[in-house]
């Protein structure tokens, strides 16, 4: 059975907890990295122990879960993020995992920060069959720390019965729902749309630019009815008739209407913010052979195929996963997230110093507007 | 003196209480707010007072505005329905108070978050109430629906002291007040509301704060132009990396708020004392 909840999101509230807890743990001021030697030492690739992982409630198939506790005679101790932040704040206050899923971005503050252990890549069996864009991704040279998860892209997703779309960003404004458009709500991806809207780069950093980005969501607003990340109750509640949202978040409304083929997703012309979260090993895991051995387990072709049917994002990996979610989206085959899209698509940046201050400023603003 | 000193050992484990969970936290609030962010979003303390000159920069005025406004909007609907409740639990309850009690607090066993995306699948366009009632209503989205998310939210913070102060009071006092010949109304207005002031207050403390900071609410039911100061600082702290800033508009609020609070205090306090 599928069901799942927009991977990003759902539980937020829960998140204070987090951060809490990070706050607790003196996450901030004690600069809390690792060192260069501890990122090295080789890891073997062998059952040392159960596996603490950590990751996005339901982004997972939880039958693979057991089936590799079958396989090995261990555990798999679940525990769940719901935001990249979270996940910092716990990595930061000391917390061990063995195995975690960080988006591109994170990878990168992570290896800055020599948080996660080097991974002899070669070794791990099927690694041949991840696409050739992974193999040296701008998030981590050679893939030195990182095997590719789950693929996404962010578009437009529409009600065909009800609306006629353009093929553009500007349908979320422009196109007549009778006040059913929903933004989502965050920021990265609120700005990056209205840079691409603008023919901006999506990491514009400029603030003559931004300003612009800035005018084109407030002129969006009295468009909009409302502002959010809840896409699938959104969608599934007949709320929205466009929704800002991820290609995934379409599976898993078509899996949970009547009507699957009136739910459609929209790459937009002027450019499609994609990306991928990772699996990555933190060099406090206690259990660092266990979680290679779960990164092996996930690279298996059944293995693969069969969670992108459950998760409702693609994998790249060639092969049975890959033909697995044409298969699975073969009605609406513009939710696939496709070589073509990896190469023209553009991905979210670490944003530094001033140009995350801007960005920021940019979505507090609007928001206020 | 020995009981004195007997008496304030009593005072350790609740100052010890507030020293750890409410002076601590509260001082690592206040330095981080003046810290900086560094490139991995890490926020290290310093001294980077721009943190709260941004804070007055963004125009929020409006917003903290909003956020009040819609506290005591719930505070007072939250009275209107609380209030009524806990009188029939208390003088009408019988041998049923415990389980009606218990029905009160029952809900609160489910996570608000939880309880609150229950009303946006009931009150969708295509929900239940619309159609039960056949009707093509926006409930969602709007202003009313985040107001009433959290008076179904903070609601039992209402009933429970009031309903402790009504247990509290001498029930012969209602028929003290009959036998002096005043009317249901006029019995009501000069023995048991005053009698119920204390519980009142304390209500309406408990259903205010946490609503002026919420942010689940109008997260999800409302529209863009709901938007209260709890999102902005989950906004820093969740997605933003940026825990100064948020820190700074937690700071700026929470001063806000304890103007008001200092305001109604006295007035309430000036009341108590009466005219005499």
């Amino acid at each position: 059975m599928k069901r799942n909840p927009n991977r990003r999101e759902l539980l937020r509230g829960g998140a204070g907890l987090a951060v809490g807890l990070g706050l607790a743990g003196c996450g901030a001021g004690n600069s809390s990295s690792g060192t260069k030697e501890q990122t090295e030492k080789l890891i073997k690739k062998k059952i040392d122990g159960d596996l603490v992982y950590f990751n996005y409630a339901e982004y997972i198939d939880p039958a693979l879960v057991k089936k590799f506790e079958k396989l090995h005679g261990i555990k798999v101790r679940e525990s769940y993020f719901d935001s990249m932040s979270a996940m910092m704040a716990k990595l930061r206050a000391g917390i061990a995992y063995d195995l975690i899923f960080p988006s591109g971005e994170y990878v990168q503050r992570l290896i800055s920060g020599n948080l996660l252990r080097k991974i002899d890549r070669d070794k791990l069996k099927n690694v041949d069959a991840v696409y050739p864009q992974f193999a040296d991704p701008w998030y981590d040279k050679n893939s030195e720390h990182t095997t590719p998860y789950g693929m996404y892209a962010t578009g437009l997703g529409y009600r065909a019965d009800k609306v006629e779309m353009t093929g553009s960003w500007r349908d979320l404004g422009e196109v007549d729902t009778e006040d059913r458009s929903f933004l989502l709500d965050d920021f990265q991806e609120g700005i990056g749309m209205a840079n691409l809207v603008n023919g901006y780069p999506l990491n514009e950093t400029d603030e003559a630019k931004l300003e612009k980005s800035q005018q084109y969501l407030v002129d969006l607003k009295p468009n909009l009815r409302g502002i959010s990340t809840d896409t699938i109750t959104n969608m599934t509640s007949g709320n929205a008739w466009i929704q800002h949202l991820w290609n995934g978040d379409i599976v898993n409304i078509r899996n949970q209407v009547d009507n699957p083929e009136d739910f459609k997703f929209q790459k937009n012309t002027e450019g499609i913010p994609v990306g991928s979260d990772n699996f990555a090993i933190p060099v406090n895991s206690k259990h660092p052979g266990t979680a290679l051995v779960f990164m092996e387990f996930m690279l298996d072709p059944e293995n693969a195929a069969q969670n992108v049917e459950w998760i409702g994002y693609p994998m790249p990996y060639d092969g049975g996963p890959t033909e697995a979610f044409q298969g699975l989206v073969k009605d609406d085959p513009e939710i696939n997230v496709t070589v073509d899209d990896l190469e023209n698509g553009q991905q979210f940046e670490n944003l530094k110093g001033d140009g995350r201050l801007a960005w920021d400023k940019v979505w507090t603003e609007f928001r206020v507007s | 003196m020995n009981e004195n000193r007997f008496a304030s050992a009593f005072l350790v484990p609740s100052g010890l209480w507030l020293l750890l969970l409410f002076v601590v936290p509260l001082g690592f609030l206040l330095a981080i707010s003046f810290g900086y962010t560094d490139d991995l979003g890490e926020a290290i303390y310093g001294w980077n007072p721009e943190n709260y000159s941004r804070v007055f920069d963004a125009d929020l005025l409006p917003v903290l505005v909003r956020s009040v406004g819609f506290a005591l909007a719930t505070v007072v609907l939250c009275l209107l329905i609380g209030y009524p409740v806990a009188y029939y639990i208390a003088i009408f309850g019988g041998r049923w108070k415990n389980v009606l009690l218990a029905l009160v607090v029952l809900p609160f066993f489910v996570n608000y978050l939880v309880r609150t995306y229950a009303w946006i699948a009931m009150l969708g366009d295509d929900g239940l109430a619309n159609g039960v009632l056949g009707g093509d209503i926006r409930f969602l989205n709007t202003p009313y629906a985040v107001i009433g998310g959290l008076v179904y939210g903070f609601l039992a913070f209402m009933i429970l002291p009031i309903y402790a102060s009504l247990d509290r009071m001498d029930p012969s006092l209602i028929e003290a007040g009959k036998d002096l010949y005043g009317g249901p109304w006029q019995t009501f207005r000069n023995v048991t509301w005053p009698h119920t002031m204390q519980g009142v207050l304390a209500g309406s403390v408990l259903v205010f704060l946490p609503a002026v900071g919420d942010f689940v609410s109008a997260s999800l039911l409302g529209g863009p132009d709901e938007v209260m100061v709890g999102n902005l600082i989950q906004q820093q702290f969740q997605a933003s990396d940026n825990w100064p800033f948020g820190a700074a508009l937690t700071v700026v609020m929470m001063a806000f708020l304890m103007i008001w609070m200092v305001l109604y205090l006295r007035s309430a306090a000036r009341e108590a004392r009466g005219p005499a």
